[in-house]
């Protein structure tokens, strides 16, 4: 009989558990000496996966018998063990898969792997330092789809303060359709304006609600808008660009 | 005797239509829905890791030695607890009782490195609940665990006096060996822990 409570004289499982315990003692050494030896370090993640699985089984199947006690314990622990493990895994795809909007950092870097950006220098937003070149090439190669998912965007979120044909509005969004801006023309520096907000303006940080991708196709969409000149819109603001 | 009056006999205890004890029954669905509660929180962990805009990070925070002693620890009183309860099925009373608060004892010292860890983080890290999403995520999900050592070291606590003053005996083993249960799903979760929060940080 299997079941580790039995009446009278039980055999004794103390050498198991000495062997068991033993065992977790030699891999926790070894997973936290591993970390010291620098040509293991490709191997590490899986090796430290792996390591901590067997301790996780020792110690489920030894200590809490469910190795060898009855199957309803095991049905009711591994069913939302499993459920809990793709739970995990399901996580861990949706924060790579969505570019998180937690960080300008990290949106510089998606951007920059997309399209082969020079980053720009996060602390000083004024003074972008993305080769403009770079940034036009990708905007004259950019295809329609772009533009038409910017141009979504532009309608859920920025129409409120610049006008639903982008001509801005009396105290709130300049004019998009003119060739006239208050923190600069460029496509780095307009990026930076969505991405980082104007501080004591309506304007907010974009980069806190939307992915790298989202911004580039509002800046595309707002890019393709100059020079426009609906009827309308609001006079001019800041400085005109000469393009 | 009917069988199934034979199976109370054997548990010394409230054996349900399942054929096995009700007690032992709770305690593994309950710990199921724990392995929930504990995936939830470190895939949040995993989920806001990379994103935080201020404060110290992980690397600048975390301590492998410490950690390692005190994890080291934790594993040891899963051994002491397991041979605690091997004692009871063999009605050793007093040496059940000496691994059973040595258990105890050991959690004891496991959330004592914890509190050191979380005040260092504190006052010499500048690490709060409310600096970053790593340090809302991180002491929520420790914290949790932390607590449940700490009541773990409660109850192993109370199930040692009971044993002592002989209200536990062999055919209450049972009742050890369900707070034995408890005892090593929370050493788990700190294999868990550990690996994926603390060793994999240093691992890349």
């Amino acid at each position: 009989m299997s079941h580790p409570i039995e009446h009278g004289e039980a055999h004794s499982h103390v050498g198991l558990y000495l062997k068991t315990g033993a065992v977790l003692t030699v891999l926790t050494a070894l997973e936290v000496g591993a970390l010291f030896v620098p040509d293991l370090k490709p191997v590490l993640p899986p090796a430290l996966i792996g390591m901590a699985v067997i301790k996780f089984a020792l110690v489920i199947g030894m200590f809490m018998h469910l190795r060898d006690d009855k199957p309803i314990f095991r049905f009711l622990f591994m069913v939302p063990l499993a459920l809990a493990v793709l739970s995990f895994i399901a996580m861990a795809f949706l924060a790579i898969v969505h570019y998180e909007p937690f960080g300008i950092g990290y949106v510089v870097t998606a951007l920059q792997k997309a399209e082969g950006f020079v980053p720009p220098s996060t602390t000083a937003p004024a003074e972008p330092a993305w080769p403009e070149d770079k940034l036009l090439a990708a905007y004259a190669e950019s295809d329609k789809t772009a533009h038409e998912k910017g141009k979504a965007i532009f309608a859920a979120s920025c129409v409120s303060c610049h006008r639903a044909d982008g001509g801005g509005m009396p105290g709130l969004g300049p004019n998009m359709t003119d060739n006239c801006y208050k923190h600069g023309g460029k496509l780095g520096e307009m990026y930076n304006t969505i991405s980082t907000g104007v501080a004591g303006t309506a304007m907010p940080p974009w980069s806190a609600s939307m992915k790298a991708e989202q911004m580039r196709d509002v800046l595309y969409y707002v890019r393709s808008l100059r020079g426009q000149n609906v009827a309308g819109g609001k006079a001019c603001e800041g400085s005109a660009v000469a393009e | 005797m009917s069988v199934h009056a034979q199976a109370i006999e054997e548990e010394g205890h409230g054996t349900g239509s399942l054929g096995v004890p009700n007690l032992k029954l709770a305690m593994w669905a309950f710990l199921g829905s724990e392995c929930m509660f504990f995936g939830s929180l470190i895939g949040t962990y995993f989920f806001y890791h990379d994103h935080s805009l201020a404060g110290p990070l992980p690397k600048d925070v975390f301590s492998i030695g410490i950690t390692s002693i005190s994890t080291f620890l934790l594993l040891m009183s899963s051994l002491t607890m397991a041979l605690g309860v091997d004692a009871m099925r063999r009605a050793n009373a007093k040496r059940s009782r000496n691994f059973v608060w040595g258990t105890a004892l050991l959690g004891l010292t496991f959330v004592g490195f914890q509190v050191f860890e979380f005040h260092h983080f504190v006052t010499t890290k500048g690490l709060t609940l409310a600096t970053s999403l790593f340090g809302s995520s991180f002491y929520v999900m420790t914290g949790f665990h932390g607590a449940h050592v700490t009541v773990g070291v409660i109850w192993l606590s109370i199930v040692g006096w009971m044993i002592h003053r002989g209200h536990f005996g062999q055919e209450k083993a049972i009742n050890v060996e369900v707070s034995g249960l408890y005892w090593h799903f929370v050493d788990i979760v700190w294999i868990v822990i550990f690996t994926f929060v603390y060793l994999l940080e240093f691992a890349k």
